[in-house]
């Protein structure tokens, strides 16, 4: 680990839609170290999709980057032609889409579909495609690939369609792999199944991964890194670790009092109010207006980022150090005291 | 597939059979018949024995029955009553179908492909001024009848300038001959398929599959030929029959603007001047064909829409 394969700065995209501007993300920053896997958690229509469309320059028609870079290999991704991006889409980094269901070109055959990116991008012959193709899909755990090849999609099961949606990212051996809730339309147990398969072919191919999902139940399990991000922008980063122990955002503490948790069957705790409309954002934290602990600043001026450690950093004015010591909600206490037994017990 | 096929074709039997009866009996309960005009110049022992020679004496279910008989026993679709009187219907109708499914076929094989150019580049146009302009002609083509637009060719491209023979001429060869009946249903198939397939391309445009087309590193014009176009196709050949159908019927007024020796001419003349057995004929004609047109469809959209061969479900 070490090297930085992406680095995001400044981030601004909007969309001109009918009824105004809508400002998507507000000026994103973070960095995709090699090896890792980057989780970005938020709350839906917080601006995780068009980040990662924005990577990979297919954003819609109508949204515009108005500011920021995104440096991937000594090359601004923000300032590249379509043309340019052929060569990188694909083969050194792959998306994995949010909805296995429509990913996939109903009325094509799945192995054409795999055999399609590696015929571009690895320029080989239609048989060493299929032999590729049937190897990838074995990979990913398909059962009797050679059989499945000549399937189309409405002849799978969603799992299995998200698995040659992840072999399609995997063909050509991206080093940087894009998921974006790649398990949200799956039942628990498929998603759990898929989740080991992404880590799995994540070590096998040393791959660098970012994760985006609205739930931090599966961040846990498979994240190195976690940027918490909220109406357009990250509120806190940190290590697993730093997010799940010591969170310090309150954002963060209703995101993770707001996980299920099949052990105590408390009652779930859920986020009072709704996200800003990204039209108008707020002044301020963008936050407050849901924030219990919100003081006035939140309400007059963005809270910068400071520093909780070295690895780990949160934008809440309840940082600040003239701001009066706020306890951790009771709750959230005895979940984080019970996750950390639990670590010390496995 | 040969059970399903045998299946629709047996329905189609049944359909023309109902829509013969029917058409029988509606047309002889209507007033008037074969002596409008020419009654008051004969003797009744003459009117008897014309009523008699084509059955007409008897009551109409009897006339019926003696159709059916000889569509049965010889083939024999009766004779013309007026137009053409005692030639056999049979032989009216094969001299003149030909032209009209000229017509026909040759109208449907302009309208296919231009109708997708043009849809296909409003749709990767939308909104710009391509597009609109696309859109302009469309909702035009569409509300102007093909006798209007007929009308209209005739007079300005045939009779003012002079480029195309004014009627149907049999010593020209047929395609400069035919060249602006063909054009005047032409419009309306091609208004008709470019709003199709401009609406479906740019669904699929915006579809989740041709991101991922786009994310395995293929060019714009690699994904949307591969992708979205194919995929856009498939429903478009659902137009194409309800097309075809409306070129037949625009056919029958074209063909006598321009004198065209087809069906639609001796169809419309046949009604005005009440000959019931060319009536029918050309009816169940059309019938037939536009069940046919449907039928043929479907079975090709099952060739080609795997989740209709496969029974997959659609939404899938
Ligand atoms: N094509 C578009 N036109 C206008 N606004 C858009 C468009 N796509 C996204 N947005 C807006 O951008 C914001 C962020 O959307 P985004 O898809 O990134 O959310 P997300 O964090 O991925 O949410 P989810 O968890 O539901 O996938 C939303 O407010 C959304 O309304
Ligand atoms: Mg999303």
């Amino acid at each position: 680990m070490g090297e930085t394969m992406i680095q995001v700065k400044d981030l601004r995209v909007n969309f001109r839609a009918w009824a105004g501007t809508v400002q998507a993300v507000r000026g994103v920053n973070f960095e995709l170290k090699k090896g890792e896997t980057l989780a970005i958690v938020g709350e839906s229509g917080s601006g995780k999709s068009v980040t990662t469309k924005a990577i990979l320059g297919i954003l819609p028609s109508n949204a515009r980057i108005t500011s920021g870079e995104i440096l991937y290999n000594g090359k601004d991704l923000t300032k590249l032609k379509e043309k340019e991006f052929y060569d990188i889409r694909g083969k050194h980094i792959s998306l994995v889409f949010q909805d296995p269901l429509s990913a996939l070109n109903p009325i094509q055959k799945v192995g054409k579909q795999i055999c399609e990116a590696l015929k571009k991008n690895e320029h080989m012959s239609n048989g060493e495609a299929k032999k590729r193709a049937i190897a990838l899909m074995e990979d990913v755990g398909i059962p009797e690939p050679e059989t499945k090849f000549s399937q189309y999609p409405f002849q799978f099961s969603g799992g299995m369609r998200q698995r040659i949606v992840i072999a399609i990212a995997l063909a050509c051996n991206p080093e940087i792999l894009i998921c974006d809730e790649p398990t949200t339309a799956l039942d628990v147990t498929i998603q759990s199944r898929i989740l080991d398969k992404i880590k799995e072919l994540k070590a096998e191919h040393d791959l660098s991964v970012i994760f985006i999902t609205h739930d931090l139940g599966v961040v846990a399990g498979i994240a190195d890194r976690v940027c918490v991000m909220y109406a357009g922008k990250i509120v806190e980063y940190g290590t697993v670790d730093d997010i799940f122990y010591e969170p310090a955002h309150p954002y963060t503490w209703a995101l993770l009092s707001s996980m299920p948790d099949l052990d105590t069957k408390e009652k779930l705790f859920s986020i009072p109010g709704a996200p800003p409309n990204m039209m108008y954002p707020p002044k301020g934290d963008a936050f407050a207006p849901r924030n219990r602990y919100a003081m006035e600043i939140d309400f007059e001026q963005e809270p910068p980022f400071f520093k909780v450690s070295d690895t780990h950093y949160a934008a809440t004015w309840l940082l600040h150090p003239k701001a009066p010591k706020v306890e951790l909600p009771e709750v959230l206490k005895h979940r984080i005291q019970r996750m950390k037994e639990e670590r010390e017990g496995a | 597939m040969a059970k399903y096929i045998l299946k629709r074709i047996a329905g189609i039997f049944i359909v023309l059979f109902v829509v013969m009866t029917a058409a029988f009996f509606m047309m002889r309960l209507m007033p008037g018949g074969i002596l409008d005009g020419v009654e008051e110049n004969l003797s009744a022992d003459m009117r008897d024995l014309i009523y008699a020679k084509y059955n007409m004496d008897k009551p109409i279910w009897e006339q019926y029955l003696l159709f059916l008989k000889g569509i049965v026993t010889e083939w024999d679709w009766g004779v013309s009553l007026k137009l053409y009187v005692n030639v056999s219907v049979w032989d009216i109708l094969a001299e003149r179908i030909p032209i009209t499914l000229y017509l026909g076929f040759l109208s449907l094989l302009i309208s296919v492909p231009i109708g997708i150019a043009f849809g296909t580049l409003a749709a990767l146009k939308k909104n710009g001024i391509v597009d609109h302009a696309v859109s302009f002609l469309v909702v035009l083509f569409i509300s102007i009848p093909s006798f209007v637009m007929a009308t209209g060719l005739q007079y300005f491209v045939a009779y003012k300038w002079g480029w195309f023979p004014l009627i149907y001429d049999d010593s020209l060869p047929r395609i400069t001959t035919t060249f602006l009946p063909v054009l005047a249903l032409s419009f309306s198939p091609i208004a008709t398929i470019t709003r199709y397939l401009r609406a479906e391309l740019s669904e699929s445009l915006n579809s989740d599959y041709m991101l991922l087309a786009r994310t395995k590193g293929l060019t714009r014009v690699q994904a949307t030929m591969r992708h979205a176009l194919r995929n856009s196709l498939v429903p478009v050949v659902n137009v194409i029959v309800p097309a075809f159908i409306s070129i037949m019927g625009g056919s029958l007024v074209v063909e006598s603007i321009f004198g065209i020796p087809g069906l639609g001419g001796i169809t419309v003349r046949s009604i005005n001047v009440a000959d019931y057995s060319v009536t029918l004929a050309s009816l169940i004609y059309y019938t037939l064909i536009s069940l046919a047109a449907i039928l043929l469809v479907d079975i090709s959209y099952g060739l080609i829409d795997p989740r209709i061969r496969m029974g997959g479900s659609k939404d899938a």
